[in-house]
């Protein structure tokens, strides 16, 4: 797995950081931290033609080298999979029969890199993802500024409806108690039920699985993959809770059930969600919401 | 030994509802007979008579019982005891009421998947079914863990029905038994949930005398409960606050109205509920 960490120099990047931390912990994924500084000169620090050039030792890659041992402070040294370089002497087999111990630099195991990029951070986040295959793109915010990023920037928002692949925003304002998993249960992959699995267990959280039901009501091919994804889970020790919701509530639903720290929607191609939700409304729920949203693709 | 009835149909509330009934039984020596009553519209009930229509009768039945043996079977490996399924053809509740009142059942439980939208709980508190069955029903609309009962009591007159039906059932288990007063918040009114030992809300005096009333039941049958709530929210905080149980147990007289705000109550509780009417 490839997960996308895109952040800024706001506290919660930092909680974010460390949530990904415990998730890489779990899955070892390929992790990239992104920072991306703005073009655009902030409304505080004037038009200086100084502050629009970007320098090493500024304060985007000090945060940036702080997130990075930070992550890394996650793992005990001998299990890290991200440990760049390690030499020593190893027995190697040159051919049938004879071994030479020579001198090997083994490469990590799991690759872990700290960028930055330049330009529009919605642009460069989904660019980055793009090229490198992400997964998984992970960004914070907090409600207290409307979940948004430097220059008031939804950026969150945009990188959610836009990207590709699944975007987790967390928001350390609210503890996961519980998981609201609204997933289509004709397409939903194997991958999102398991990155759902890992957070469950990362956050020792309860789970509930959302079905969908139409106005005559569920339909029989829902109820066995109902019961195919209840299974599913059952034999990892997670005992979720079945609800099932209609369409034609699905504001209120999702409005209500938000309460509980996150909230996982699949939205993939065709979805019945990518459907029933426009853009305008997951951009409210996670503006507004002080639970954390996961857009599963 | 508690004689429990099960209804099954071949769909995911019944699957849930009969994986909790096998832990129930464990837990509390239940045995489970199991049901299932095959619908048919009105118009396609009768293709003849005669040689006709017991011929079809029988095939019905025997496609009934293969289907519903496959859903027992798949439980059999963690519910050994699990008896070949009783199959009727008719009207579910007519026959499902026959059946409780025929074998003198002390359970009837049944699947309901918790769904946001209340309509279909209502509709199951107010059918024939649930107003006439002479035994309490449990709903299961999810599988939880039976770790321990939560006895809801609304004022005293819930005391001696809830309580007897309660130690009948679970007088030989060793289940945590909380027993919880709820009042609903008022508009804009004060919101409270504290243990009966804590320090005193005003206006919850009445919830002390209804809950002191239900332990000394409870106590003179050798059943000492854990703890004590008073509770006053909206129906819905009341509901999360219960989904930590892994059963919710409530008496509603078979003559309560669509108003009933318990009802509201319970249709939001994604625990196992037991409903008790009499």
């Amino acid at each position: 797995m490839r997960i996308l960490v895109a952040v800024d120099q706001n506290p919660y990047s930092a909680h974010t950081v460390g949530e990904v931390a415990k998730l890489a912990a779990n899955t070892w994924a390929n992790v990239s931290l992104l920072g991306v500084q703005s073009k655009r000169v902030p409304k505080n620090e004037g038009s200086d033609a100084k502050t629009r050039s970007w320098k090493t030792d500024g304060p985007l890659p000090n945060v940036l080298s702080a997130y990075r041992d930070n992550f890394l402070s996650y793992f005990k040294e001998e299990d890290c999979p991200y440990t760049e370089r390690e030499f020593g002497y190893k027995m190697i087999e040159l051919r049938k029969g004879l071994w030479e111990e020579l001198y090997v630099c083994k490469s990590a195991k799991k690759n872990f890199r700290a960028l930055i990029r330049i330009g529009n951070p919605v642009k460069e986040i989904l660019a980055e993802a793009k090229e490198e295959e992400t997964d998984l793109i992970v960004l914070g915010c907090d409600t207290s500024q409307g979940c948004s990023w430097e220059n008031n920037m939804a950026v969150p928002q945009k990188v959610a409806n836009d990207a590709a692949c699944s975007v987790l925003v967390a928001k350390k304002e609210k503890k996961v108690e519980r998981i609201v998993c609204c997933l289509d249960h004709d397409r939903v992959s194997q991958q999102s039920l398991e990155m759902i699995n890992q957070l469950v267990t990362l956050h020792s959280a309860k789970l509930t699985i959302v079905g969908f039901a139409e106005s005559e009501g569920i339909k029989t091919r829902v109820e066995k993959k109902l019961d195919n994804v209840l299974r599913y889970y059952h034999e990892r020790d997670i005992e979720p809770w079945i609800e099932i919701a209609e369409l034609s509530s699905l504001d209120t639903f999702i409005a209500q059930e938000a309460q509980w720290g996150l909230m996982a929607l699949w939205m993939g191609k065709m979805s019945i969600l990518e459907k029933a939700l426009p853009k305008s409304k997951v951009k409210k729920l996670i503006k507004g919401s002080e639970s954390s949203v996961l857009i599963l693709r | 030994m508690i004689k429990a009835l099960v209804s099954l149909n071949m769909d995911l509330a019944s699957s849930i509802a009969l994986r909790y009934s096998c832990r129930l039984a464990e837990i509390i020596g239940m045995k489970l007979h199991t049901m299932h009553v095959e619908e048919v519209d009105k118009e396609g009930y009768s293709p003849g008579t005669g040689w006709v229509r017991s011929t079809w009768e029988k095939g019905l039945l025997q496609t009934s019982q293969e289907e519903i043996l496959q859903l027992i079977n798949t439980e059999k490996s963690s519910c050994p005891s699990l008896d070949a399924p009783i199959i009727r053809i008719g009207e579910r509740e007519e026959e499902l009421l026959h059946e409780i009142d025929d074998g003198s059942y002390d359970l009837f439980i049944e699947g309901v998947l918790h769904s946001f939208n209340a309509v279909n709980f209502y509709k199951k508190i107010q059918s024939k079914l649930y107003r006439y069955a002479s035994c309490p029903i449990i709903i299961v609309k999810n599988l939880v863990d039976l770790n321990s009962i939560a006895l809801l009591l609304g004022d005293d007159t819930d005391v001696r029905p809830l309580i007897t039906s309660i130690l009948k059932i679970f007088t030989k288990s060793e289940l945590t038994v909380d027993l919880i007063h709820y009042t609903f918040q008022k508009f804009k009114g004060s919101v409270f949930r504290e243990k009966v030992d804590d320090s005193k809300t005003p206006g919850r005096e009445n919830g002390d005398k209804v809950l002191g009333k239900a332990e000394m039941m409870l106590s003179e049958m050798g059943c000492y409960p854990k703890d004590s709530w008073v509770i006053q929210d909206s129906p819905k905080k009341i509901a999360d606050f219960l989904g930590g149980y892994g059963l919710v147990a409530a008496y509603i007289p078979s003559h309560s109205g669509m108003k009933n705000r318990l009802i509201e109550l319970l249709s939001q509780v994604p625990s196992a509920t037991l409903l008790c009417r009499r």
